[in-house]
């Protein structure tokens, strides 16, 4: 009697509790899926990052470097210098392969580029890093009569980077730079200035959101092994200001130079000797897919 | 004094039975499409998903939706981070509703207006509503086709600003799917 009283009650509690109504568990569509951006914009400040557009998206950038800030007053702090300005495209393929265009007024450089991402970082560390490989090639149109294979350079790295949190990103980026054809000038003193054709650097850097909106960020972009003479390695820092379709970047920087292989190999300013400079990047974000 | 318990396994087959009956008349979807219509003065876009889960239960009269509110694409990855941001997703992640249904004819393969009252949780804030909907009977399972407004600032939500510019704190939501019998 007792064994029927115990097996009768459960019985009739599982019968009721499954006709009882009841809503679906919630269940996450991917919850361990890739994190949100890891930096705002496809640039930390001159070099790339790891985040790239998603399929359909169109960057339009507007990339501009003053003169040296430190000048003074007498330059509004570098505004009436020469400035360098790069005005590029990129374009989402698939979500993880992007591709541009873009054209420096310096050196009247028309340069191609692509980023894939290799590896997305989850949400739920299964791949801890975010990792992006990344190259473009530079033509120079000066009209200096140089053969067609000399005017080329190129550049390619390795993003590795990762959201350590919701505020913090970093990344490493090892990169090598190339030019076809380099040149031994007199400098100033009337020393002699030898270019190298190959020069490789370890990029980091870094982010901190500050805000919904607001970004601080770093670069820094030491060469290792052999480089041009009186050439320096470029340091950034700047901030990004993300609207929902926009993000204004707003830095100084040792380098006019706006493509990477340029920026590695002919960047002549010391950021911590004060040659500085203010410079603005634009990224205006359209889709295209639909 | 004797007691008879001979009636409780008869009880238990027809509740069994019962609950049986019901679920035959199950529907449920993980690929339903929901939409949402959003403006900003001169452009008005839309995010789309189509991860939208659904039950509707015929025998208990339960109509029980939700969409995990980070699959939503509006066409621009930056735009859909930003409407993540606004909805808190990490906290709040999912919109749900959860109600009854009145007013349709399993009999009838004709297209019916039918409406559903319940509870609509978006961003942590659950409010009563009533919604028409159309609901039809096909071979393949019911078909679903509802559309409402949802004013965000019934759900303490912020409407965005792109620059300066802020979008409308009404966002028209649209939902269709085909809900299968389910196999329970």
């Amino acid at each position: 009697m007792l064994l029927l009283r115990n097996l009768t009650v459960p019985a009739l509690a599982l019968c009721l509790s499954a006709g009882a109504v009841a809503q679906m568990p919630r269940d996450r569509a991917d919850p361990g899926g890739p994190v949100d951006e890891v930096f705002w914009a496809p640039t930390v400040i001159l070099t790339s990052s790891v985040t790239n557009l998603p399929q359909g998206n169109l960057n339009v950038t507007i990339l501009h470097a003053f003169g040296i800030a430190t000048d003074g007053v007498e330059t509004l702090f570098g505004l009436d210098g020469s400035a360098n300005i790069r005005f590029g495209i990129d374009y989402g393929v698939f979500d993880r392969l992007s591709v541009g265009i873009g054209r420096s007024r310096f050196d009247k450089l028309y340069d191609a580029r692509f980023k894939a991402n290799l590896l997305r970082q989850t949400k739920d560390d299964r791949i801890p890093v975010e990792v992006a490989l990344k190259g473009d090639v530079g033509i120079t149109t000066l009209a200096n009569g140089f053969a067609f294979a000399d005017r080329l350079s190129y550049f390619a790295s390795l993003l590795v980077a990762r959201k350590v949190t919701d505020r913090l990103s970093l990344q490493v980026s090892p990169m090598v730079s190339h030019f076809n054809t380099v040149f031994i000038e007199r400098g100033a003193g009337d020393e002699i200035l030898e270019e190298e054709n190959d020069h490789i650097a370890v990029g980091l850097a870094g982010r901190f959101v500050l805000s919904r909106r607001v970004a601080i960020l770093a670069e820094y972009l030491p060469v290792l092994g052999n480089r041009s003479d009186g050439t320096a390695d470029v340091f950034s820092v700047g901030l990004d200001l993300e609207t929902g379709g926009h993000v204004f970047q707003l830095f100084f920087t040792s380098s006019q130079w706006l493509t990477e292989q340029h920026a590695l190999a002919c960047n002549a300013d010391d950021f911590f000797a004060g040659d500085f400079r203010f410079g603005f990047n634009v990224n205006r974000v359209f889709s295209l897919g639909r | 004094m004797r007691r008879s318990y001979w009636f409780l396994p008869a009880l238990v087959v027809l509740l069994m039975g019962a609950t049986g009956s019901a679920q035959a008349q199950s529907f449920k979807t993980e690929s339903g499409h929901a939409a949402f219509t959003s403006s900003v003065p001169l452009h008005t876009f839309t995010g789309l998903s189509d991860h939208l889960v659904g039950r509707i239960d015929l025998g208990e009269a339960t109509v029980d939706f939700f969409l995990d509110l980070t699959t939503l694409d509006t066409g621009i990855g930056k735009r859909d981070k930003d409407m993540r941001e606004t909805l808190e997703t990490d906290r709040f992640p999912f919109a749900e509703f959860f109600g009854t249904l009145e007013g349709f004819d399993l009999a009838s393969s004709a297209a019916q207006p039918v409406r559903v009252r319940g509870a609509f949780k978006l961003h942590g804030v659950s409010r009563e509503v009533e919604i028409e909907e159309t609901l039809q009977r096909t071979d393949s399972g019911l078909k679903v086709d509802a559309a409402w407004s949802v004013n965000l600032e019934d759900y303490d939500i912020v409407p965005p600003r792109l620059l300066i510019v802020k979008v409308d704190e009404v966002q028209q939501v649209r939902i269709e799917a085909l809900l299968p019998p389910e196999n329970r």
